[in-house]
């Protein structure tokens, strides 16, 4: 195929995957802890499309589309606690939200 | 003859059972009646086991009869059986005939205490276990009789147990009889392992001088405790908190003579260890020595006389120390009459003066008690041993013993002859304190002469029996001219010793005078108080304290072991025992917080969970792809 | 033919550095912005990047389902809610690093390296030579018949998880009915409403 090596993109997929992982894990803000979830997702899907496209075979991106369908319920049920939480005027920290503390 | 026995031997028992199945349900002196009933009954077998004996030949008076056989495990066999011969006879008769008279006495000597009906079941039981020890056919048997008479001393000795004293007396006996069951425990053991049974017969084939020395110091050992003889003898004064009648029968007459009797039913192994031998008598010189001086300066009535009693079984060790079984029976036999007569004597006075003991509260008692007078007069020329009262004989055949002995036995034989000066003294002592000059104040306002009724003849009876004893008693045996005792016996101990007739002259001129002389000096000091008591007051102290042995055993015994038992209560009890327990319970409980801890609720911690093991499973899925 | 195919490669090459870096720009962007309306418009330009690697992987279709649903559904769903929230300010990278910040950079970057590790070394073997391609591959027609064949039973689930989303996104967003639940129940309420989170 023209370009890099289905590697690189794997590579990349590798990368987005940990900095997404390193978001949800460092930051406190729900929000941005969504949208590094969404990070996360972008990469599993970036490592889908390249298998597919290395393998030929279409399955990984209708893999790839059923994760962003996915993605996007995610998001709008998160999205919603959020609001939610607003609402309630309780202070978007992820480290507050401790109730099920054992 | 057999049968006689078995109802010797099971009568007080079926009393003490009937006793206390019945309960409340009979009235305390019926209690009183079904007890001495059935020591009567007693020695009414042991009279019949005796009449069938004399029938027989001499070699031939060795019955074993066996009921079932008890215990069995391997080659091991010990049987039910009661062992009738000569020696073991005479111990019935004298354990039921003067327990008998005792229990008899005490039917009015305990009259109107609230807790009558348990003091006749613990006699009965006592007397139960006194002849089960003499009538064992076996060395397990003796042993069962041994520990049951202890623990029948410890509840008469804590019979009146609301008071501390009492309990103490009868922990502290029942502590040092425990050494001595240890000890032949022991001794029992090494009987087995040598050789394989538990029979009397059995001591004969133990081989090897370190066996035999080992077992017979370990009866020895038992023999010490029980007959409170050097070094375990401070028991007995204290055993002197329970009542008068138990102080005479288990103190006196039976259960501390049961040393004596040990050594003489087990002398074949003490012939194959003749240094214990040796220092059994060694041992009881030295008591009669110890306890005669102690005796010199007690004021307790019932105090005196129990040392007394331990003075004499030291002679009686001596006696059965130098090989001379039969005379230390014969002294065994003359001693519980006069001495039972003396403690019981000692209960009519305590009665009759309220249950005061103290001898410098008593005085001039002579008039206010005649009768108690004559019977204590003659239980101390008796017991000193002056001609013609029981204990003449006896002590005299000892001594002459001690002389055929080599120069050891010449120590024994000077240790006694100062016993028997010391032994006048201090009995006269007590005589002529408690009964001479004038009546006392105190003896004057609480006086109150004997009811004559039963309670009253129920006292007066045993203890005119036991002085007409005591008269006539030594007169079975005068050594030089009739020994049938040493006769009766020599079938089951031979004696080691033959003393010539020279000297039995000698011992018995130098007892009579030595004692005569103890009897004269008691005049001058207490008598006619011609001369005053010599004070030395070192002397005194001491004396008075016991030589201070009490307070030894306390420093040396009692003193590290409770500090060892609170020792181990706060270092191992409570941390190891107790706390671990609750530590168990803490530590499982902080197990399971420390758990909870991953439990922080945080999203954040989850999903580095989750992360880090995604992390590790990616390197063991590469890996082990 | 070569010097157009090699032109190609290298053309190809230089899209593909663009957009990898973009990419890789965009994803720290998001995680390191303190405001997340800046972290939501680096996500745009993260996913405007993958879509061209997509394209790069013949995958067009992916490639528009990725700017229609992501970049015009969720992101507009994301910037509704930051609008709606307000100013949110957040430092994220203030304090000493907790044990949870080392755990989880050590988490992460053992993830990388070990990814990029097995990705290295797979490179040069099973990784070299791709398939070829169909004509059909990657366009919609592909897609929609993959869906209703091979596929179909995870394009009803994804349908039915779509639905609860939609269920889900209402009853979260709903009003509280507080006047029908008696004055108890709204006393409660009201009192947890304003306790602090």
């Amino acid at each position: 195929m023209l370009g890099p090596n289905v590697a690189w993109y794997l590579c990349v997929a590798a990368f987005l995957f940990s900095t997404g992982a390193l978001g949800v894990l460092l930051r406190r803000n729900p929000i941005i802890v969504l949208l590094s979830l969404e990070i996360m997702l972008n990469g599993g899907n970036l490592a889908l499309i390249g298998y597919s496209r290395h393998l030929g075979d279409g399955a990984g991106q209708i893999f790839a589309i059923s994760v962003m369908a996915i993605a996007a319920s995610e998001v709008v049920v998160g999205l919603g606690l959020v609001v939610a939480m607003n609402r309630k005027h309780i202070t978007l920290d992820v480290d507050r939200m401790n109730t099920l503390r054992g | 003859m057999t049968a006689g026995a078995w109802i010797c031997l099971l009568s007080p028992l079926v009393g003490a059972l009937v006793i206390t199945l019945a309960g409340t349900r009979i009235s305390r002196r019926t209690a009183a009646y079904v007890s001495t009933l059935s020591t009567a009954v007693a020695f009414a077998g042991a009279l019949t086991a005796f009449a069938g004996l004399l029938g027989e030949q001499p070699h031939e008076r060795h019955h074993i009869s066996t009921a079932w056989t008890w215990i069995e495990g391997g080659s091991y066999q010990s049987g039910l059986s009661v062992l009738v011969d000569p020696l073991s006879v005479m111990m019935m008769l004298i354990v039921s005939g003067v327990g008998a008279l005792i229990v008899a006495y005490s039917i009015g000597y305990m009259d109107g205490d609230n807790e009558e009906r348990r003091y006749f079941a613990y006699m009965s039981l006592f007397v139960f276990s006194m002849l089960l020890l003499v009538e064992g056919g076996n060395l397990v048997l003796l042993l069962a009789g041994w520990g049951m008479v202890g623990l029948s001393s410890y509840l008469l000795i804590g019979f009146w147990h609301e008071r501390p004293s009492a309990i103490a007396a009868a922990k502290k006996a029942f502590v040092m009889n425990a050494i001595g069951d240890a000890t032949m425990a022991l001794a029992l053991f090494t009987v087995i392992q040598k050789t394989g049974s538990l029979s009397f017969g059995a001591l004969g084939s133990v081989h090897g001088s370190t066996a035999a020395n080992l077992i017979a110091l370990g009866l020895l050992g038992g023999a010490v405790a029980k007959s409170a003889q050097l070094p375990l003898h401070t028991w007995l004064p204290d055993a002197m908190e329970g009542p008068t009648p138990v102080s005479a029968l288990i103190h006196a007459a039976t259960m501390v003579t049961a040393g004596v009797y040990l050594i003489v039913r087990t002398h074949v192994i003490f012939e194959q260890a003749p240094t214990v031998q040796d220092v059994a008598a060694g041992l009881g010189a030295a008591t009669l020595l110890f306890a005669g001086l102690i005796a010199l300066v007690q004021v307790d009535i019932k105090r005196v006389i129990a040392y007394s009693t331990m003075s004499q079984i030291g002679y009686m060790f001596l006696g059965v120390g130098v090989g001379s079984y039969a005379n230390g029976m014969f002294h065994l036999m003359t001693h519980a009459f006069f001495k039972a007569l003396l403690f019981l004597a000692a209960g009519i006075i305590i009665h009759s003066l309220a249950a005061e003991q103290d001898i410098r509260k008593m005085g001039g008692l002579k008039r206010m008690l005649p009768k108690t007078y004559w019977a204590f007069l003659i239980g101390s020329l008796a017991l000193v041993g002056i001609f013609p009262f029981a204990g003449f004989f006896s002590k005299d055949s000892i001594l002459a013993a001690a002389m055929d002995r080599g120069t050891y036995g010449y120590i024994l034989w000077v240790a006694g002859l100062i016993g028997t000066f010391l032994t006048g003294l201090y009995t006269f002592r007590l005589f002529f304190i408690v009964f001479g000059g004038e009546p006392s104040p105190f003896a004057r306002e609480h006086f109150h002469a004997l009811r004559r009724d039963v309670v009253g003849i129920s006292m007066a009876v045993p203890v005119a029996i036991l002085a007409v004893l005591s008269v006539v008693g030594g007169w079975i045996q005068w050594a030089p001219f009739w020994h049938p005792i040493e006769d009766w016996l020599h079938v089951v101990a031979e004696p080691l010793v033959s003393p010539k007739d020279w000297q039995e002259w000698t011992s018995s001129a130098l007892a009579l005078a030595l004692g005569s002389l103890g009897i004269g000096a008691a005049w001058l000091f207490y008598g006619a108080r011609r001369r005053p008591v010599p004070r030395l007051a070192f002397a005194q102290r001491t004396l008075e304290h016991k030589f201070y042995v009490d307070e030894l055993y306390d420093a040396v015994f009692y003193r590290p072991s409770s500090a060892f038992a609170r020792a181990l209560t706060a270092w191992v009890e409570r941390p190891l025992i107790l706390g671990s327990g609750r530590e168990i319970g803490d530590d499982t409980r902080d197990l399971g917080g420390w758990f909870a801890r991953l439990q922080t609720g945080l999203l954040r911690t989850y999903a580095l969970a989750i992360a880090s093991s995604l992390a590790v499973l990616a390197i063991v899925f590469v890996a082990v792809k | 033919m070569t010097l157009v195919a090699s032109a190609g490669n290298v053309l190809v090459w230089i899209v593909w550095i663009g957009a990898a870096f973009a990419c890789l720009g965009s994803g720290i962007a998001v995680v390191s912005f303190s405001n997340p309306f800046f972290s939501a418009l680096a996500l745009i330009g993260n996913l405007a990047s993958l879509a061209v690697l997509y394209l790069l992987l013949s995958a067009e279709f992916v490639a528009a389902a990725q700017v229609l649903v992501y970049g015009g559904a969720v992101m507009v769903m994301f910037l509704f809610v930051i609008a709606y929230i307000g100013p949110q300010q957040e430092s994220p990278w203030a304090g000493g690093p907790s044990w949870q910040a080392v755990g989880a950079v050590l988490a992460a970057g053992a993830l990388l390296i070990e990814i990029i590790v097995v990705v290295g070394l797979k490179a040069s073997g099973g990784l070299a030579h791709s398939a070829q391609l169909g004509h059909a591959f990657g366009s919609p027609a592909e897609i929609g018949r993959l869906f209703l064949t091979d596929h179909l039973l995870a394009f009803e689930v994804t349908s039915i998880v779509l639905l609860v989303a939609a269920v889900g996104g209402v009853i979260l967003g709903a009003h509280s009915r507080r006047e029908h639940w008696g004055s108890a129940g709204s006393d409660a309420l009201r009192a947890e409403s304003t306790r602090p989170g």
